[in-house]
């Protein structure tokens, strides 16, 4: 396990920020932090990389306890808060060599290497000062990158980037995690933006974790819209008010509503058909993790 | 630990900031020789009766009972100074090598108003820009990355003071001759003049008066680092640096100053002369000094390494 989060609590004076949060993330994963400002990602984050220190709970990366070998745990972790804010007045290289030494044992091919990664070769000796928003982005998952982390933790990294930018990010981050294996945890509360970069989401509101959610796939238990198309919908709505009772049935003609579960289409579709009810077509809506987001938190306005 | 302060070195001396203040230190010296080369009254024929006539002033206003304690002190210096001068027939005069002497105290005092902008930036800044998320995020512990920094701005302060005092030897020197360097300066201990090579005593004073640069660094370094604030941090240090020097020297010899750690910084009456308060010791001086550098790392060390970074 790359990182194992048990029972994280922040409090600060009589406000919990961070309420018992439990999660693990394994290595080639990126994992996303999901909710509304002020839900506490921000500090579950900042606890997790050291920065803000924990009223309960553990924490560890790659088995280590930050709170208890930091310079050992710190080894593994990457880290991108907002728009990384490097030294200005510093050329791009000179951040890149700052930071490279805080760690021992990188050497100099290293860095060429990742400056040769992120693109950056042609203005590597600028004073970032010049550097454009997307270029600094770019050094800062450099400076995150450079001595080979198993964890990129990045908070709301796309703040400020225009969408080619954001773009780049998220191809970057994906090589990361599905070709090199490194595990990335990301907070945002952009949510078609988790939805196309996470392989999981988890969901935080008012500081507790309400669920943890794979991204686009549905499983069998889960419940999702399913649209019939059929030839007679006042029809369709009779026979399903008998076999579904209980359930909204909604006919927007030429279709059929209503929430089914996977495993019980084929059933369904069986029955109309019986009953005479040509069935041209069935859809699924798939949920979106804004739909998820919604059940989750019962709808808090983001 | 080595490579934590090769990287505070690089963000004090890649700025171009950092070589305009050093050059200002440089321009004070510069301005101190100018001045001296200005009123350098050469040693004209009549300078026994000049200093005979000196001596019976400086008696005069020692004797006044209006008299400050640090005027009866000066007065009573100089005169011996004056003496020994008539007895041993030399002529008074300036000359850059007993004039750097003089100046050291000055010399540090500038430098260490310098590496106080300095140090009072040095952990704020980090705050102020952002930066310090990703400084507290390597393979690095507070401790390290406080102490780094504490280093850093020492070793500033010490080579700005340094390069200061070799400036000035050297400006002294290409004013006045060099042979001056190579000579003997003059010190009063216990009522009596004695003799210590230049040199020695140039380099005696530039580290008997170290403990001032290590006070005022320290002072602005803590509150850099507990209040992360730039501008309190420096307005305060030079406040209390500035204040506390001037106030040293106008209170000379007042009794509470044994207690008044700008009066404690200077360590060369405890070889070159007689402490102004009786009962100082180095030793004394030493754990005064020691006190109140503890007391401020006891404040800003506990803060910088408790603090949640938002």
């Amino acid at each position: 396990m790359l990182l194992q989060i048990r029972e994280l609590t922040k409090r600060i004076g009589p406000k919990t920020i961070v309420d018992g949060v439990t999660l693990s993330m394994d290595k080639g994963e990126i994992l996303g932090l999901l909710g509304p400002n002020g839900a506490g990602k921000t500090t579950t984050i900042r606890m997790i990389v050291g920065l803000m220190a924990r009223s309960g709970g553990q924490v560890q990366i790659e088995g280590i306890d930050p709170q208890e070998q930091f310079e050992q745990a710190m080894k593994h972790v990457g880290v991108i808060v907002e728009n990384p804010d490097l030294y200005k007045y510093l050329s791009g290289y000179d951040n890149l060599i700052h930071f490279s030494r805080m760690t021992p044992g990188i050497p100099e091919g290293r860095i060429r290497e990742i400056i040769a990664l992120v693109g950056l070769e042609d203005r590597i000796h600028e004073k970032v000062a010049a550097y454009s928003l997307g270029m600094r982005q770019r050094l800062g998952l450099a400076v995150a990158l450079v001595h080979k982390p198993s964890l990129l933790v990045l908070d709301e990294p796309t703040n400020g980037l225009d969408p080619a930018g954001i773009r780049q990010l998220r191809s970057h981050l994906k090589q990361l995690a599905h070709e090199e294996g490194v595990g990335i945890m990301i907070s945002s509360h952009l949510m078609s933006e988790m939805e196309q970069m996470c392989d999981r989401v988890a969901i935080l509101q008012r500081g507790k974790l309400v669920g943890v959610q794979k991204v686009g796939e549905m499983r069998d238990g889960d419940e999702a819209l399913v649209e019939f198309e059929v030839d007679q919908p006042d029809l369709a709505v009779q026979l399903l008010q008998t076999i579904m009772t209980g359930h909204e049935i909604k006919a927007d003609p030429p279709t059929v509503q209503l929430r089914l579960s996977k495993a019980s289409i084929p059933e369904i579709s069986r029955r109309l058909m019986e009953a005479g009810i040509q069935v041209y077509g069935v859809n699924v809506r798939k949920p979106t993790l804004e739909d998820k987001f919604m059940e989750m938190t019962g709808g808090e306005a983001q | 630990m080595i490579a934590l302060i090769r990287n505070e070195n690089m963000k004090i001396y890649k700025r171009k900031r950092t070589w305009v203040m050093v050059a200002i230190a440089l321009l004070y010296v510069l301005l101190q020789i100018v001045n001296l080369k200005s009123t350098d009254s050469h040693a004209s024929n009549d300078w026994r009766i000049q200093l005979e006539q000196e001596n019976v002033q400086l008696s005069k206003e020692a004797a006044e009972p209006d008299a400050l304690k640090v005027e009866v002190i000066q007065a009573e210096k100089h005169r011996l100074l004056n003496e020994y001068h008539l007895d041993h027939n030399i002529p008074p005069g300036s000359h850059g090598g007993s004039f750097a002497v003089d100046q050291v105290r000055n010399i540090l005092f500038a430098s260490s108003l310098i590496a106080i902008i300095l140090a009072g930036e040095i952990m704020a800044a980090e705050f102020v820009s952002g930066t310090i998320k990703l400084l507290l995020t390597r393979s690095a512990s507070r401790t390290k990355i406080y102490l780094s920094k504490y280093f850093a701005i020492l070793q500033f302060g010490l080579l700005l003071s340094a390069a200061a005092v070799v400036v000035s030897v050297l400006l002294g020197g290409f004013l006045f001759g060099f042979d001056d360097l190579f000579g003997y300066t003059l010190y009063v201990k216990d009522q009596m003049v004695h003799e210590a090579p230049t040199l020695l005593s140039l380099v005696a004073a530039y580290f008997l008066n170290l403990p001032f640069l290590l006070i005022a660094v320290t002072l602005a370094f803590m509150i850099s680092a507990a209040f992360r604030s730039v501008t309190f941090s420096i307005v305060i240090s030079l406040l209390l640096s500035v204040a506390g020097f001037v106030l040293s020297i106008a209170m000379e010899g007042w009794a509470w100053t044994k207690y008044f750690v700008f009066s404690q910084t200077d360590f060369t009456p405890f070889f070159y002369g007689n402490p102004s308060v009786e009962g100082v010791t180095a030793g004394f001086a030493l754990v005064l000094i020691a006190l109140h550098l503890a007391v401020m790392h006891l404040v800003s060390y506990p803060m910088f390494v408790k603090r949640d970074v938002v």
